[in-house]
């Protein structure tokens, strides 16, 4: 067992390089994450916001530098990380329900032969409560929104009790009433400490959720708080000229398959 | 007891056990990869004929070598899985034809392979279709979780941290074991019938999955000890019946689910109107 | 001592009529130069259709619609003997090609529905073939058939089914084409894939079932799946792909019959030739697997250094579904002007 402080820094990359083998998809990022912050990863599509996010869970080997997490290597953290994925490939016919979907969250800490138990039930409900689907736990999983999807998805990373939570472009095709729902599950979270790196495209949301601010372009352009990088010379450098609109402090970049 | 008592266990052994067998295929989307497998097992059937070696045991052999070479043309770039089949599948029957026609004075004809003969299958056969139903079972018991979080959501199951590769040597394991020992019952074209119909009709029918395994079950051992009759009333081929009725109740559920959104549909539009 | 060695055994190719009578001799027999026209002329049909089987992944349908005008030839023979089997097969195709395209559009349970349908049809005709006597002669007749049994009728028929299935893809190419590599995008552009997809499907059972009575049933897939696949192993670029499918296909056809032939004449081995096509074939198709893997070794030692990270990117239309988006994008463009 690694001894595993308390004080280290929740994600700690110094000068790491990110590679799927061949040429690296993100090199040389050094940033210092702590505990219970919240921070936006910024970036034009390709740029690297997956792999980072992929880093941090030890899908992707890190080919040059050093990256922490929660003081030790990602794989010895993954149980403590949390992660809602972009474009899940999950089989929207699948006949299951809601809350089936949830339990499985807890399947890893179950061990190989373990069926789910009181605390299990107690941590399922508690997660489809904090994201406000309750009323809907028993219906089938394939008959729920596609908004309603990605919350019970992010349900089920929470029932892990993450102490980091990793979320790839959340709020992607989300409508209202789910967009407000996610944030607000989102906000709270932080407030109960739980450091939250998000990817997303619109820096409006990145100013509402987050504290701390990564631009990226296969590299790290920028990295402070939202005020100093969401800034629009540094992101115009980010998104390589592709930044469509501009007024007074919102910069909406606009993606460049979209322009 | 008499061969057709035995027929009768085996019919039933062999239902319960593509009931569970086929739910996972089914579910995992496995089912070309069955069809694959089942066909090339015939080579192995020849050969271990051939040789006046057990047949099953051949079959095994082979089967365990193809999905061997299954998996790595899969990993291929610009082949795939469905490439990986397909070739698999042709080679496998081509070997075991080209076997066939160069020994025509073998012993056992080539029906026995192809389309199997349940009213002579032999006690020992009985055994292992046992063995591998109580493995089956043990393995839904205590890989179930496993299994079913890696279906539904193959990213997610490795982003929790599982290994995918274990479950799904589990998956393949058990599909091929169930095909080795259908070969010598239904034969090797037509097992796939009891293994992919009543999963299908179960799926049609129950909207939850802790239902589709115990309906799955139900619908093969009806399919099996149903066909077997059918085959004895109408005095045809004993695989071909089996085949057959597990594809009546497929339709007869294909039948229910159009009648139940009908239903569905009409009370929906009934409510608005009133 | 070095030049006898390497002299003598070239020395027959100096007499060049000798050598090469072993390849081309046993062709002037009559029913084995019928055996090469019919391989021939099934090698070119499905080099050109399975190009779309392969980009669309209808491998599985293809094994279906094989399958499935099983039952038909059952019938056909049983009704009025070899005759019997092209009405048969034919009604049998076409009826499968309008189902399996139904079950397949049903999305997520589709590959369990095709499996259904093609156990179904299968026991079908395996029921009546079974109420004949002396089934198991017949059973093996129709399902690895009899190359060498071709009669010139049966062959104007194959060639002529052979020529309406080309016809079909043909006439319907840059739709077939626009719908495997953008899906999307050809419906966006006002294009409803059902027809487009029926029509290949009713092609790929025409093959069928010109093949199923050269090559017996179940054999035909290997030349709708395999061809295609090696020629996608050696080459990115789209064009190319048919043409060295029918090649491969050819070659291996042509070196089947001559093996069992020669097999047959000289050492008295009853080797069936259909399934020795095949087994070539394969072979063909494992050589080809090889040298792509060596390759691909190769090349990823080389790009240890990395350069550009959009090294696929060439001059010419290249195509590589699973990598180069670009190209995609590419000849997507080219249809939406062009169709």
């Amino acid at each position: 067992m690694t001894e595993i402080s308390t004080d280290s820094a929740a994600i700690d990359l110094r000068h790491a390089s990110f590679s799927y083998g061949g040429a690296p998809q993100l090199s040389d990022v050094t940033a210092r994450i702590e505990r219970g912050e919240a921070v936006a990863l910024v970036g034009p599509n390709g740029s690297g916001k997956s792999t980072l996010l992929k880093g941090i869970l030890g899908l992707v080997d890190v080919v040059d530098g050093e990256i922490t997490v929660l003081g030790g290597s990602p794989r010895e953290a993954l149980r403590r990380v949390g992660y809602l994925a972009q474009l899940s490939e999950v089989d929207r016919e699948f006949p299951i329900s809601l809350r089936q979907v949830v339990t499985m969250g807890r399947y890893r800490s179950l061990g190989p032969f373990g069926w789910p138990g009181r605390r299990e039930r107690e941590l399922v409900d508690a997660a489809i409560t904090r994201v406000g689907l309750a009323p809907h736990a028993h219906r089938r999983f394939g008959e729920l929104s596609g908004g309603q999807q990605q919350r019970a998805l992010l349900a089920r990373a929470l029932t892990v009790e993450p102490e980091i939570l990793l979320l790839d472009e959340p709020f992607n095709g989300l409508d209202r009433a789910n967009r407000s729902a996610l944030l607000d599950t989102l906000n709270s979270l932080r407030a109960e400490g739980v450091t939250i790196v998000t990817s997303t495209h619109d820096l409006e949301l990145a100013r509402e959720v987050c504290t701390r601010a990564m631009l990226l372009n296969r590299t790290l352009i920028a990295f402070g708080s939202v005020e100093e990088t969401l800034k629009l010379p540094l992101v115009e450098r980010t998104f390589e000229g592709t930044v469509a609109h501009v007024d007074g402090h919102n910069i909406i970049p606009v993606p460049p398959e979209h322009g | 007891m008499g061969f057709f008592e035995l027929a009768i266990l085996e019919a039933a052994l062999l239902g319960a056990l593509s009931g569970i067998v086929g739910t996972i295929v089914v579910l995992r989307r496995r089912a070309f990869f069955t069809v694959a497998l089942t066909h090339a097992t015939f080579p192995g059937g020849v050969i271990a004929a051939l040789l006046g070696l057990n047949i099953l045991l051949g079959a095994a052999v082979f089967s365990i070598v193809l999905v061997g070479i299954m998996l790595v043309i899969s990993r291929v770039d610009r082949q795939g899985s469905q490439v990986a089949s397909g070739v698999v599948l042709t080679f496998g029957f081509a070997l075991g034809a080209l076997l066939q026609s160069l020994n025509r004075d073998m012993s056992v004809q080539v029906d026995t392979f192809l389309i199997g003969n349940i009213l002579t299958v032999s006690p020992g056969d009985i055994a292992v279709t046992a063995g591998v139903l109580v493995l089956a079972v043990l393995c839904v018991l205590f890989a179930g979780k496993q299994l079913l979080f890696s279906s539904f959501d193959p990213q997610g199951y490795r982003l929790a941290g599982f290994r995918p590769v274990a479950i799904d040597l589990v998956v393949l394991g058990l599909i091929a074991a169930t095909v080795v020992v259908s070969m010598p019952a239904v034969g090797s074209i037509l097992a796939i019938a009891l293994i992919a119909g009543p999963a299908v009709s179960a799926r049609l029918i129950m909207r939850r999955i802790e239902w589709m395994i115990p309906l799955a079950v139900l619908f093969g051992l009806v399919s099996g000890v149903g066909g077997l009759w059918v085959s004895r009333v109408f005095s045809v081929a004993a695989g071909g019946g089996i085949a057959l009725t597990a594809c009546a109740i497929v339709m007869l559920a294909v039948a229910y689910d159009r009648v139940r959104q009908y239903r569905a549909e009409r009370s929906a539009n009934g409510g608005r109107e009133a | 001592m070095w030049t006898a060695t390497i002299l003598s055994p070239s020395h027959p190719s100096t007499d060049s009529p000798v050598d090469l009578g072993f390849f081309f001799d046993p062709f002037s027999v009559p029913f084995m130069a019928r055996a090469l026209t019919t391989v021939l002329v099934l090698a070119v049909a499905s080099g050109i259709v399975g190009v779309f089987i392969n980009l669309r992944n209808l491998e599985f349908i293809s094994d279906g619609l094989v399958h499935a005008v099983f039952p038909g030839l059952v019938v056909g023979f049983v009704a009025s003997g070899t005759d019997g089997l092209l009405p048969g097969a034919l009604v049998a195709g076409v009826l499968a090609a309008l189902l399996l395209t139904v079950a397949s559009r049903r999305g997520v349970g589709s590959d369990a529905a095709i499996a259904v349908v093609l156990a179904g049809s299968f026991s079908i005709g395996i029921v009546i073939v079974s109420r004949e006597t002396n089934y198991v002669s017949q059973l093996e007749q129709l399902l690895f058939g009899g190359v060498l049994t071709v009669t010139p009728s049966q062959l104007t028929q194959i060639i002529i089914v052979g020529v309406v299935a080309v016809v079909l893809v043909v006439i319907t190419w840059r739709r077939q084409l626009f719908l495997a590599l953008d899906p999307v995008g050809s419906r966006a552009a006002g294009y409803r894939s059902l027809p487009t997809e029926i029509v290949l499907n009713c092609a790929i059972a025409l093959l069928v079932v010109a093949g199923s009575q050269a090559l017996g049933n179940l054999l035909v897939l290997a030349l709708l799946v395999v061809p295609v696949a090696i020629a996608r192993l050696l080459v990115r670029r789209l064009m190319l792909l048919a043409p060295l499918a029918i090649i491969s296909a050819a070659l291996a056809g042509w070196l089947g019959l001559v093996t069992s032939f020669h097999a047959s004449i000289s050492y008295g081995i009853t080797a069936s030739p259909g399934s020795l096509i095949v087994i070539i074939l394969i072979t063909l198709y494992a050589v080809a697997l090889l040298g792509h893997l060596l390759v691909e070794r190769i090349r990823t030692a080389r790009r240890a250094v990395p350069h550009t990270c959009f090294e696929h990117t060439g001059q010419h239309p290249v195509l590589d579904l699973d990598q180069d988006v670009s190209a995609r994008r590419r000849w997507s463009a080219r249809f939406r002007r062009a169709v």
